[in-house]
């Protein structure tokens, strides 16, 4: 047990991750192919554009359900709409932040344009302090616009004329999940913008102007689109009741700050945070490389339900580290 | 006239530098059980010191650049090439000839090394590429000044005193970033990714290694003395890194069968001590010694020669400089428990982990009389270890032999002490 426990963690998770990654995308946007279907209530960008994708997103629901007016909300459909929600917490809690680390195509294809990046030799950027405290609120507006506007066409604030319906979706008309993900089924029409009224002008530009900051940002920033993503501020009501877990024992920690050099989102607290036992920060996608660059013995674990699956250790850092330079 | 003059002072140092050496190599060995494999250190030190410290045999055209604090990352001078040479001396004999030209109060280990510098300038002037000082205490920048003078191409690594800003985090990467250019133009060697990535990995080669002969203390009885740590680890400071390598896997091979044997060195219920403060260096192990004489055992340390300069690991995300020069700063900074960078709540924490870690019964504090740093931090370590009951013995010190019978009553009532508290419990 000691020696299969050992195996487990000099593992890299980076590697089980990488290929984890490329088959969920392949599930994701394909699954249709195979009639796989996972879920319509998907904690991930499974974008509903993608014609034959194998799950759904459950942000184009949940607009859409913001949409009703709140009469008809709060009746029988009502129940509806709260089991969707339910659904979409239950499937999110059982993986957590992991949806965004291993699970989600947008954060996989940015980390395919890192690796990219990394081939060239350039550098990565990375954010100040303050300014990534900044960024990081934006995602929290983006999911009040998301639930706010389809709420303003069901329904009229302070008086205010409805909105009309072409807000149905705003998010998903900005989300490179739409422009991006059909492109993979070989279906650009995505790419267009749409004349047919002035709002969806906008929108449709808009989106093509966020895919295009995607790209160019995720090339450079590793996780790019994460910190500004609604998904995410949605999940951050949840995690910290979610079943797999990152955990921190600070007594054992140097503030070396490994884990915080490494960190793709470059979450500080990762290596600064003493007190915290559940340390999934907000912006976390839970890819667990800080876990793989700890060198303190049980430091950081990954558990699930309480119990540790992975956890850092000094071997598993030196060998990690070790096999690095010779290429394997 | 002045040339004789420093003819008979260089002449009578290296002597006494060899009786000194011999002397504290002959307590070392006159441990019962000792470990075999602990030869090749009582040998190269011998060999080292016999006549005034010889460098380590290298390669002809190998540039030595020395270094006067752990603070400067030995990466960067491997990946150009030079061979990295930690200057930090434990001598009474260079602390002698220190003493003409510092302060009667300053630290015996900035003596120590500034006359090393001084007495060995015939031959060392034309050796040394370079002498990095990072401004950590303010005795090692003074003293750079006086080294600079000798003259020897001293070179100032800035360094915050502080760490837990990232303002300073990127100060220091900064400064570590200009190092890697001037350190290409001190050698004439370019630092490329792949030499930086070599020389890293060699570095946690040895982190490793230390590592795992450090965890052989961590439980049961005692296998191996702190004594013959610090000599180990003072090894590291001169030794070529493949010798001192091969040499440490051996000790390890050796200590892990004698611990599948039961065989334990000493007392196998010996009092377990962690010792902590000013930095231990050969041949200045008296204290080290005094207290394993006296029947306790070092299983743990928190000190700049030893645990604080082997453990840590660079850890880099892609095979770039601009990546791996920031991280090779970050190793050196971040988890640095040194009394030089204010707050050090790290080192508070440090101990405290070791203590319930290794199960510690007692922690001996050495303060080099001198060194305000250590001697301040004493009062607010000695405040965190009564907080959870471990008692704390605080000696104060030098390089000379005068105060050993005094050290010796005071550790030995201190070890006499942990071992009625433990009849009590
Ligand atoms: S935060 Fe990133 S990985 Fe997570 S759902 Fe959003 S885009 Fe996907
Ligand atoms: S890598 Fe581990 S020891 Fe270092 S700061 Fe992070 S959690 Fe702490
Ligand atoms: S904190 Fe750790 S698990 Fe979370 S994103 Fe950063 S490296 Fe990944």
């Amino acid at each position: 047990m000691n020696r299969f426990r050992d195996f487990i963690n000099t593992i890299r998770i980076s590697r089980l991750r990488f290929w984890t990654q490329i088959v969920a995308f392949l599930l994701l946007v394909y699954g249709g192919y195979l009639a796989v279907n996972i879920g319509n209530e998907l904690p991930t960008f499974a974008c509903v554009f993608t014609d034959q994708r194998g799950g759904s997103c459950y942000l184009m629901g949940f607009q859409h359900q913001m949409s009703l007016p709140w009469n008809r909300l709060f009746s029988g459909r009502g129940i509806g709409v709260v089991m969707g929600f339910l659904t979409f917490v239950g499937i999110f809690m059982l993986l957590n932040k992991a949806w965004c680390g291993f699970l989600c195509p947008l954060g996989t294809i940015q980390d395919w344009l890192t690796a990219a990046r990394r081939k060239t030799g350039l550098m990565y950027a990375t954010y100040g302090e303050g300014v990534f405290q900044r960024l990081s609120t934006i995602k929290y507006i983006l999911l009040a616009l998301l639930i706010l506007l389809p709420m303003a066409i069901g329904n009229s604030f302070f008086g205010l004329p409805k909105l009309n319906h072409d807000f149905g979706v705003p998010f998903c008309m900005i989300c490179p999940g739409r422009t991006l993900l059909p492109i993979f089924q070989g279906d650009l029409s995505q790419l267009a913008i749409d004349f047919s009224s002035t709002t969806k002008m906008v929108l449709t530009t808009l989106g093509l102007l966020v895919t295009g900051l995607f790209l160019a940002g995720a090339f450079y920033k590793k996780r790019f689109f994460c910190l500004f993503c609604p998904m995410s501020a949605l999940h951050t009501i949840f995690h910290r009741a979610g079943l797999l877990r990152l955990t921190k024992n600070g007594t054992k920690c140097t503030r070396c700050g490994n884990c915080y050099r490494v960190c793709d989102v470059g979450i500080r607290a990762i290596a600064d945070d003493l007190d915290h036992h559940n340390i999934v920060k907000d912006d976390c996608m839970m890819c667990f490389k800080c876990v793989e660059m700890c060198p303190e013995e049980g430091c950081l674990k990954i558990t699930f339900l309480g119990l540790p699956i992975y956890q850092s250790t000094e071997k598993g850092f030196f060998t990690r580290m070790g096999r690095r330079t010779h290429g394997k | 006239m002045e040339n004789e003059r420093f003819a008979r002072m260089q002449k009578t140092t290296r002597l006494h530098l060899g009786m000194e050496a011999t002397e504290t190599l002959q307590r070392l060995t006159d441990f019962p059980d000792q470990p075999k494999a602990m030869d090749y250190f009582y040998d190269f030190f011998r060999r080292t010191f016999a006549d005034g410290l010889t460098l380590p045999p290298r390669p002809a055209e190998q540039k030595v650049i020395g270094t006067m604090c752990l603070q400067v990352p030995d990466e960067l001078i491997v990946a150009a090439g030079a061979k990295p040479l930690r200057l930090c001396s434990g001598a009474y004999a260079f602390d002698q000839v220190g003493a003409e030209m510092l302060p009667a109060k300053s630290c015996p280990l900035v003596r120590a090394t500034t006359g090393m510098l001084h007495a060995n300038h015939p031959d060392w002037g034309r050796e040394l590429a370079a002498v990095v000082i990072p401004t950590t205490c303010d005795q090692k920048k003074k003293c750079g000044e006086m080294i600079a003078t000798m003259p020897y191409p001293v070179y100032n690594l800035e360094m915050p005193s502080t760490k837990d800003s990232e303002a300073s985090r990127l100060y220091w990467q900064e400064s570590v970033k200009q190092f890697t250019l001037d350190l290409q133009g001190i050698t004439g060697r370019k630092i490329t990714a792949r030499s930086l990535q070599a020389a890293i990995t060699q570095g946690s080669a040895a982190s490793a290694l230390f590592r795992r002969l450090d965890d052989l203390r961590k439980s049961g009885g005692p296998v191996i003395f702190g004594k013959d740590i610090f000599l180990v680890t003072s090894g590291y400071f001169i030794d070529d890194p493949e010798r001192w390598g091969n040499a440490v896997h051996h000790l390890i091979t050796e200590l892990e069968e004698r611990k599948q044997a039961g065989l334990t060195v000493g007392n196998r219920a010996a009092p377990r001590l962690l010792l902590t403060g000013s930095p231990p260096i050969f041949p200045n192990l008296k204290v080290p010694i005094l207290v394993e004489q006296s029947g306790g055992v070092i299983v743990a340390d928190e000190v700049c020669s030893s645990n604080r300069l082997l453990s840590d690991g660079v850890a880099y995300d892609q095979v770039t400089l601009n990546d791996m020069v920031p991280a090779v700063a970050d190793r050196a900074l971040k988890p640095c428990t040194c009394p030089c960078l204010t707050p050090n709540h790290d080192r508070s924490r440090r101990l405290v982990e070791l203590i319930r870690d290794r199960g510690i019964e007692g922690v001996v504090y050495q303060a080099f009389s001198g060194c305000l740093p250590y001697e301040m931090e004493q009062r607010q370590i000695n405040t965190t270890l009564s907080g959870i009951g471990v008692p704390m013995l605080y000696l104060e010190t030098d390089y000379s032999p005068e105060d050993q019978g005094q050290l010796a009553t005071r550790i030995e009532a201190f070890i006499e002490s942990i071992i009625a508290r433990r009849r009590k419990k």
